[in-house]
């Protein structure tokens, strides 16, 4: 029966998930072995006796390491499930939360934000009120011209709406100090995990699990929502309802992964298209699976971004570098299946 | 037969913008019929289905199973009448079996997932139709006639009695357009009811206890199939000639070539 198979594929990928945040946890400038992490861990769990001074190790992995791993896995699965989401919703197998310029409208919101205000939360709520207005014009400017469901013109909407988006936010910048402001804009949108603390990453941890969730519980009525409307609601689905919740959970998601770490792109689009091509297509193993590997690919890219060089590269740059050559091979493949 | 029409349509008028579409539309369906619905391109007949299945809003007097229609959700409709499209591709490739369990997801709650129970009632749709071998299949590599017959599957595992369809035969090959109807005659003699649009006559005569002809958004003729296709029904809504023949146990209709329309057309083109 395949809910079994469902099943099987999502405790290898949360096992692997585990894996690697325990490596990433114990990989880094400071490498900590394998045993002295185990030591650790019996000390603080289960109070054995301290093998050695364990301060510098617990201020690596609780002050440096854990933030880190802990919003690459939330940034990740948030970015893979929206995409995925996204990708229902519009019955559209191009669009990601940055194709439909939900990153670069939340990143203006976010520099708003940053400008006005000193308050975390206004900064949030401005990220998401702009990734939501992005993704309406992007549907309004898809629908502008033609009134079918077209691939190609919603893409270009979204094309449209990340520009004028994009445009915005260089107004910003050019407005914004250039001694303090500026730089911590232009370093925050390359996208980078480096800054996370502990505090801000348990905050934003809550709404956006909260929306991943969310999008997990509605997976079983997107089968039917890719049918499109006639035939979903036929099947009994509330149509209106079930994209409009879906949309802003999906918004929320994308839009605060931006707050945290900035615009890291083609997360959305291709974790998806890869999961498609593994298990299939339906919603039911691809919302949660897409999830659990998305947070696996950001942690891997977040440690090759730490480790490759001595000096680390935004990992807004990476995903970039692997997700296209990635997306290309994806587009090769999936040509057939979308005509 | 019961009392109760499962539909009831009465005096049902229809406009998009300033187009009228239908005019006193009164219809019912009874339970065990199987109903065909004909008329040519744009008479409104796949209008009168979408207004039924409540995807075009309306407050027009429509009964399902002697409630109002606007008393109904989707997810109550889903749970009288079975809707069969026609098929159109998505970009997604669900698998047979996936696309059939689409039918047991708006019976789940909320933050419920397609049970053991759901996969069998599915399994066993297919199986009832002869579909089963191809569960593990992509639905978009099915031939026309798989498509449309999975799409009936869906709609058993709906465990609804009454299927709406829309031009099933449209666009499949001659062999499984018949495969198709003898389908539908088996389920029907199992005691569901069908309504079903056609553009074909000869299919309404073989396989229906009544059929409806619509033509410029009214119903001309509502009766046995026998009394409403003949020769001057066919002439008057299709402008062409046709003989009706009995052949073994079913009347048929058979289109006739006017020679002198030809030459009219031979004339026009030189």
């Amino acid at each position: 029966m395949s809910h079994i198979n469902d099943a099987k594929y999502l405790i290898i990928a949360t096992i692997i998930l585990i894996l690697f945040s325990t490596l990433s946890l114990l990989w880094g400038q400071f490498d900590i072995s394998i045993s002295t992490f185990f030591d650790y861990l019996n000390h603080k769990l289960f109070s054995s006796p301290a093998t050695q001074d364990f301060t510098l190790i617990e201020s690596i992995i609780l002050d440096i390491r854990l933030p880190r791993v802990l919003l690459a896995i939330l940034i990740g699965a948030a970015l893979a499930t929206s995409g995925a989401v996204f990708q229902a919703m519009f019955v559209n197998p191009l669009v990601s939360p940055g194709i439909l310029g939900v990153l670069a409208g939340a990143s203006f919101g976010a520099a708003c934000g940053m400008l006005i205000s000193e308050h975390w939360f206004i900064v949030q709520i401005l990220a998401f009120v702009f990734g939501f207005v992005a993704v309406g014009f992007a549907v309004f400017i898809g629908s502008m011209v033609t009134n079918s469901r077209s691939t190609v013109m919603l893409v270009l909407g979204g094309v449209i709406s990340a520009s004028l988006f994009t445009s915005l936010l260089s107004i910003i910048k050019y407005v914004a100090d250039p001694y303090s402001t500026l730089p911590a804009i232009v370093y925050w949108l390359m996208g980078s995990l480096s800054m996370a603390e502990l505090n801000e990453t348990l905050l934003v941890a809550v709404p956006i699990t909260l929306s991943i969730l969310g999008m997990v519980f509605m997976s079983k009525y997107f089968d039917l929502m890719s049918l499109g409307d006639e035939e979903a609601k036929a099947l009994g689905v509330n149509v209106k309802l079930i994209r409009i919740v879906a949309i802003i959970l999906a918004t929320l998601a994308s839009s605060l992964s931006v707050v945290m770490a900035g615009i890291i792109g083609w997360v959305g689009l291709i974790i998806p298209h890869i999961i498609r091509m593994a298990v299939g297509p339906s919603h039911r193993l691809l919302i949660p699976l897409s999830a659990v590997v998305g947070a696996i690919f950001l942690l891997s890219a977040d440690a090759i971004s730490r480790l490759a060089l001595s000096v680390e590269i935004p990992i807004g740059i990476l995903t970039s570098l692997i997700g296209i050559p990635i997306f290309i091979i994806v587009l090769r493949n999936a040509r057939a299946a979308w005509n | 037969m019961e009392l109760n029409p499962i539909i009831e349509v009465k005096d049902l008028h229809f406009s998009y913008k300033n187009h009228k579409v239908l005019s006193g539309i009164n219809f019912e369906l009874y339970r065990g019929e199987v109903v065909s619905l004909l008329g040519i391109n744009g008479c409104g007949k796949s209008t009168l289905i979408k207004l039924i299945l409540k995807l075009i809003h309306t407050d027009a007097d429509i009964k399902i199973d002697a409630k109002e229609l606007k008393s109904y959700s989707h997810k109550d409709l889903a749970h009288k009448i079975a809707y069969i499209p026609q098929y159109n591709n998505t970009p997604f490739n669900y698998q047979v079996l996936d696309m059939v369990l689409m039918a047991r997801v708006t019976k789940l709650g909320f933050f419920a997932q397609p049970s053991k129970k759901d996969y069998e009632v599915a399994m066993a749709a297919l199986e009832k139709i002869g579909m089963e071998h191809l569960k593990n299949r992509a639905f978009g590599q099915l031939s026309g006639g798989q498509k449309q017959m999975v799409l009936l599957a869906r709609s058993i595992a709906q465990e609804v009695n009454t299927f709406i369809m829309d031009e099933p035969v449209a666009g499949l090959d001659y062999g499984n357009q018949i495969r198709l109807l003898e389908l539908i005659d088996s389920l029907a003699s199992e005691g569901y009811t069908f309504l079903k649009t056609t553009h074909y006559p000869d299919h309404a005569l073989l396989m229906s206890s009544r059929v409806v002809v619509m033509h410029e958004g009214v119903i001309v003729a509502d009766d046995a199939p026998d009394a409403v296709i003949t020769k001057e029904m066919i002439e008057k809504i299709y402008d062409i000639k046709a003989d009706i023949v009995t052949h073994g146990e079913h009347k048929r209709c058979l289109p006739i070539f006017e020679k002198s329309r030809q030459k009219d057309l031979h004339e026009l083109t030189i």
